[in-house]
């Protein structure tokens, strides 16, 4: 009787082993406050803090998520980068109508994947206000990567004004925050280093572009947070000398890119947006807005270690601490010269400097040097990344002198598709009127653009082409990006493609999910001027 | 012109890291090749005392902890189950750090990529009759799906004795094991 009961269960789990693996979340969308070290304001959080709680989830199992909205307005959630069925995607007004006050939604999806990823408010202004939380989500099989311990290192760029006002300000002047604007004196230095006619014209060329050398984040007077902590609170995190760490980095910014370094350790990069990579070992890496990238590092020695991770404009930064005991500290560097943007990131459109093998070239034989501003630098050529612009001034180098990641080192550890050519290619321009505060897909908003449709079943090859002279992270939601590295089988699998100005960059989606998704570029204020596309798989079965 | 430069800059920068390579593991005085002859040697099939099987995967092995004695002759089966190129080398860590440099190049020159060695780019001269050819002794170098054996006889118990695969990122990542020499 009891051998017959047992085979019972046994049959049973064999016929239902989805049902046994159910994992419960309970998550509040609360009011709170915000301490950065640097200044304290109000702010939306989730159980009671900003960030909220890590959500720990297993592949396998089914992810029941009960969400209760304590604000006085409607709220929302999105689980960046899952893969999840259209109405569990968190987006109002194309996956759901929101949450209202006072009403708990659940949420319920199947987790079918591994590795980093985050979730965070998808209405109003609650993201920047501080509506963001880590998720990570424990593999099935063994990963292809050892570690001892673990932490995730949540980056954020912290405004001691609401999301709601900033939004206000850029829109009265693109130009409201930036506090690097070049002043009468960099205009009389100039004229000593390059003549008088020549710092007039370059004025003037910039000027018409509507743009300024230091539009490389246009919300400055941020602090930078790991985990809710400014460099002051300084987050620590604890190792046993010759342990191997895993830091599970994402940057939950509204708006910075961040370039992340811990001084004297090099980091073995294993995961980019919580797919395995094959390792790279790097002394630096940027992480745009909202991508996530797992490092392994291996601190030998009994001493402190320093996370820094500067914003991209040099214009403030995230500090925290990796030691063998608590209350130890290292160094903390000083900020990089902010760099300036120069003529090279000018967005004239149609130039293709991603020199991928297995793409046509076509429009990529523009001339740099016959652009009558020849002062590109020759150094920053020679060490070209063919996602920048060459001669571009965002092009990362590594503080050490060492390697800094870029995008053509990423290869899928695990490929999730069968390579094939795309059948058709879509191109978006990234476009915007920096005056105006306007950010644009093809030089329509949001309001006015007619959703991209998309077939279920068919593999398509978006390439943006970046007319600005920003940065933007495009975010694809319900479907993997894999970005074009030239690598076809090996290109990784993301969820945000950077794409910097002045270039172009394609990415292959195999279109197996159907409904309707957000498609949108990740910087809060660039999605809210109008950055963003609904997309629509046709077919399938809904 | 530029590229030009540009070669002959990577063919010594080659030729350097070549150089120091070869050293570390040839005989030349010092501090490392004590370290060298104490870890021991490569032994011969009649001395073999037992076998183990190692697989390797990407980028692990299935194994990450083996338990020897000193003066024993083991042959390592070796399989490579993993999609990618591995490695199965006998060494110290300060021998493997230096041994990483040959295989980024390896694999920076298209010697190795993937899952597959190119046999022709490893026999290329590098000039003074240096090659990449990986025949180092105490490490076998796997293609996908490959399988290889290494005969080792331990001397002396070494402190920090593993075994790792010294391609590019795989022993940062963990590809790595250690030995524990009992008493």
């Amino acid at each position: 009787m009891r051998t017959l009961k047992k085979i019972a269960v046994f049959t049973g789990s064999l016929l239902f082993p989805a049902i046994l693996l159910a994992g419960e979340y309970e998550l509040s969308v609360d009011p709170v406050v915000i301490d950065t070290g640097d200044f304290t304001k109000i702010g939306v959080g989730y159980n009671g803090s900003s960030p909220g709680p890590t959500l720990r989830m297993k592949e396998g199992e089914i992810a029941t998520i009960r969400v209760t909205n304590n604000l006085d307005v409607d709220t929302s959630i999105h689980w960046h980068g899952l893969i999840v069925p259209a109405d569990q995607d968190g987006v109002p007004g194309i996956s759901f109508d929101g949450i209202k006050p006072g009403e708990t939604f659940t949420y319920t999806f199947p987790v079918r994947q591994s590795g980093t990823y985050w979730y965070h408010s998808h209405s109003g202004f609650q993201e920047p206000d501080g509506a963001y939380g880590s998720l990570v989500i424990e593999a099935e099989d063994r990963e292809p990567f050892r570690y001892d311990r673990e932490y995730v290192v949540q980056l954020a760029d912290k405004h001691p004004d609401a999301g709601a006002q900033i939004m206000h300000n850029l829109k009265n002047s693109a130009e409201y925050y930036n506090r690097t604007e070049q002043t009468l004196g960099d205009f009389f230095s100039d004229i000593g280093e390059n003549g008088f006619l020549a710092t007039v014209k370059d004025r003037w060329d910039w000027g018409n572009m509507r743009m300024m050398k230091t539009d490389i984040e246009d919300v400055q007077g941020f602090t930078g947070l790991i985990n809710g902590r400014g460099p002051d609170q300084n987050w620590t995190a604890l190792f046993e000398p010759g342990e191997r760490v895993r830091l599970r980095l994402i940057n939950s910014s509204a708006s910075t890119y961040f370039d992340f370094r811990i001084p004297g350790m090099k980091m073995t990069v294993v995961a980019a947006d919580g797919n395995n990579i094959q390792p790279v070992v790097v002394d630096e890496l940027r992480l745009a807005v909202a991508e996530t990238y797992d490092v392994i590092v291996q601190p030998r020695e009994d001493k402190a270690y320093t996370l820094f991770a500067e914003s991209m404009g040099r214009t403030g930064y995230a500090r925290g601490t990796l030691a063998p005991r608590e209350g130890m500290t290292a160094a903390v560097p000083e900020m990089r010269e902010p760099p300036l943007l120069t003529m090279a990131d000018m967005g004239h459109g149609g130039m293709d400097h991603s020199n991928m093998s297995d793409t046509e070239m076509s429009g990529s034989d523009m001339d740099h040097s016959s652009m009558g501003h020849g002062s590109m630098d020759q150094s920053a050529m020679d060490a070209a990344d063919p996602f920048y612009a060459p001669g571009s001034g965002l092009l990362p180098q590594a503080a050490s002198g060492g390697k800094f990641l870029s995008y053509a080192d990423l290869r899928a550890q695990q490929p999730r598709y069968d390579y094939r050519e795309p059948e058709r290619e879509i191109v978006l321009r990234l476009t915007g009127n920096m005056e105006r505060y306007i950010w644009s897909i093809n030089g329509v908003k949001f309001e006015d653009a007619e959703p991209l449709r998309l077939q279920y079943g068919e593999r398509v090859r978006i390439r943006f082409i970046n007319e600005t002279m920003m940065a933007h992270p495009m975010h694809l939601h319900g479907m993997w990006s894999l970005l074009n590295v030239g690598a076809q089988g090996d290109n990784p699998v993301k969820h945000v493609i950077s794409v910097n100005p002045n270039t172009e960059v394609a990415f292959d989606v195999e279109v197996d999910e159907p409904g309707e998704w957000a498609f949108h570029c990740h910087i809060f204020n660039h999605a809210s001027a109008g950055m963003f596309l609904k997309v629509v798989v046709e077919g399938g079965e809904a | 012109m530029k590229a030009k430069g540009t070669s002959t800059y990577l063919a010594a920068g080659f030729f350097l890291a070549l150089w120091s390579f070869t050293s570390v593991v040839s005989a030349s005085p010092g501090h490392g090749d004590q370290q060298r002859e104490s870890m021991g040697q490569p032994g011969q099939p009649e001395q073999v005392d037992r076998s183990i099987d190692i697989e390797m995967h990407d980028n692990y092995y299935g194994v990450e902890n083996l338990d020897i004695q000193a003066g024993e002759t083991i042959r390592f089966q070796v399989t490579n189950k993993g999609k990618l190129v591995h490695e199965f080398s006998v060494g110290t860590p300060d021998m493997h750090e230096g041994h990483q440099e040959m295989m980024q190049m390896m694999v920076e020159h298209g010697a190795i990529k993937g899952g597959q060695i190119n046999q022709q780019a490893m026999q290329m001269d590098m000039g003074d009759g240096r090659s990449m050819q990986h025949d180092d002794p105490n490490s076998l170098l796997l293609e996908a799906g490959e399988t290889g054996e290494l005969i080792w006889t331990f001397n002396e118990p070494v402190k920090n004795l593993e075994f790792a695969c010294n391609l590019p990122g795989h022993y940062q990542a963990g590809m790595m094991g250690n030995f524990h020499f009992q008493q």
